[in-house]
């Protein structure tokens, strides 16, 4: 991105302070977003998301496999991001590696909660064919096409309209086989259930700037950013992950206050997403 | 396996000489100079080009012309099974060279001294023809970016399977392992054609 001049810092710093910012939205406004699912047909379920000129996709591709020894009953998440040189050169070659890796271990962090398999976003009980012995593998991909800042908060939606679009093939589970062996499984081509996604979070992520946060920032924005909390919230408003990144340290009180506004925001970042992906799918249907 | 019905046709329905539906888009990434998207059946892939800009590697700036690069990736999902390296195999290099050499050819890089031009093309759904989709992007995107260019390439694949000749094959025709090559063609070169390239599997 080029440089900002001394000028322009002022009035991107100046706007945010009187509530009115350079593409004229308030702090807790978001750009229009726009969701398509079903974007990706060889994949399970697949959403591309933009925001602005963010655009990125999100796919979901379920392999059968073995659930690990420590959790018998549940099946297994893996989340990966790539960001595509399209979005900025200096994504060449491993230049994006780093933010990449930023963005996986954020949104697994958000959307899979600990080690245990406690406490994640995302049901993976349902996930379990023959307990100890199969389950399934959902390998979540996203792409970043196009970057303008905030690329958190589309990865997650769109991860959450990917899930909404996904189809878990039927696995009908051959006759009982021996303590120590694997199950034959028949995979269905004709049945799928519809993954459930009412627990999903929204991730949101709140930018400090100067004293005042703003939601949705620009790449520009993000530029003058002092810190920022990435809040993933679920229906119930509970929150599910939350992270700070930048060096500027908060006073705890400031995060208090984040995340009572992070909540208020999150529900209409809901709700939006929601009949978008209800839209979308309805769309998909009908073409 | 048969690849063509004793009716002539082949097993998407098409024809032996015919192509898959085409669709393009240009102007996607609103950040990049350049930009498109170019479907060819079930195949699609985004190009961005980014430049004439400043030489970011000093030491490959050239007195006399522009730099040409590029960069080929491949998305996770883009084929049926899932891909881990996304890029830096040797197939990834071996065609961002192909469509750096293709693009080279075409761009007046005597007029664009000391600047570089990076075109990075994303493959989002694999469906054989990645090389002629990407081709065709990038011409496309180079275009939108307003690159004074010579002559437009297209490309397109064909093969030998059958005993006949096909058109634009999609991955079962390409993997079935008879001979095929992707032809770029420059368009406006006198009326004649020429080949850029044709590299025989």
């Amino acid at each position: 991105m080029v440089g900002l001049s001394e000028g322009e810092q002022e009035f991107i710093k100046g706007g945010i302070a009187q509530d009115l910012r350079s593409d004229g939205r308030k702090r807790y406004t978001y750009r229009p977003i726009y969701v398509e699912t079903g974007v990706i047909p060889q994949a399970n379920g697949s959403a591309r998301v933009r925001m602005g000129s963010t655009d990125v996709i999100a796919s979901v591709k379920a392999e059968l496999g073995r659930p690990s020894a420590m959790q018998p009953d549940k099946g297994k998440v893996a989340i990966f991001v790539d960001c595509s040189p399209t979005a900025e050169p200096t994504f060449e070659g491993r230049g994006g590696e780093e933010l990449s890796a930023e963005l996986s271990s954020a949104l697994q962090h958000c959307l899979l909660g600990g080690k245990s398999g406690a406490g994640a976003g995302i049901d993976l009980s349902s996930l379990v064919v023959v307990e100890g012995k199969v389950c399934w593998d959902l390998y979540i991909d996203g792409l970043v096409i196009s970057s303008d800042g905030n690329l958190l908060d589309a990865l997650g939606a769109a991860i959450k309209a990917a899930l909404s679009n996904t189809g878990i093939p039927s696995v009908h589970v051959a006759a009982e086989a021996a303590s120590d062996e694997q199950p034959e499984v028949d995979i269905s081509d004709e049945e799928f259930l519809q993954f459930d996604t009412s627990g999903v979070p929204v991730i949101t992520t709140l930018t400090k700037v100067g004293k005042h946060y703003i939601v949705d920032a620009t790449l520009e924005e993000e530029s003058q950013m002092s810190s920022a909390v990435s809040i993933s919230i679920n229906r119930q408003g509970h929150i599910c992950g939350m992270i700070k990144r930048g060096g500027v340290g908060l006073d705890p009180s400031v995060i208090l206050d984040m995340i009572s506004v992070a909540n208020f925001v999150s529900r209409q970042l809901m709700d939006k997403l929601d009949s978008e992906i209800a839209a979308a799918d309805a769309d998909e249907d009908e073409s | 396996m048969e690849f063509v019905s004793p009716e002539g046709l082949r097993l998407d329905g098409r024809r032996p000489t015919e192509m898959r539906q085409l669709r393009a888009e240009i102007g996607n990434v609103a950040k990049a100079d350049g930009s498109a998207v170019f479907e060819m059946g079930n195949t699609k892939v985004i190009a961005a080009v980014y430049g004439p800009r400043e030489v970011q590697n000093k030491s490959q700036q050239m007195s006399d012309q522009a730099l040409v690069r590029c960069e080929y990736s491949m998305a996770n999902f883009s084929t049926g099974d899932r891909m881990r390296k996304p890029k830096g195999d040797r197939r990834s290099t071996e065609i961002s060279l192909v469509i750096r050499q293709t693009m080279e050819a075409c761009i007046l890089t005597h007029l664009m001294p000391r600047s570089q031009i990076d075109i990075f093309v994303q493959v989002l759904q694999a469906d054989g023809g990645t090389r002629s989709a990407c081709i065709n992007a990038a011409t496309l995107a180079l275009q939108d970016a307003g690159i004074p260019m010579r002559d437009i390439v297209t490309s397109c694949s064909a093969g030998y399977l059958n005993s006949t000749p096909l058109l634009d094959l999609n991955y079962v025709e390409d993997s079935a392992g008879g001979p095929d090559v992707t032809v770029g063609l420059r368009l406006l070169s006198c009326g004649t054609y020429g080949y850029t390239l044709g590299p025989m599997d």
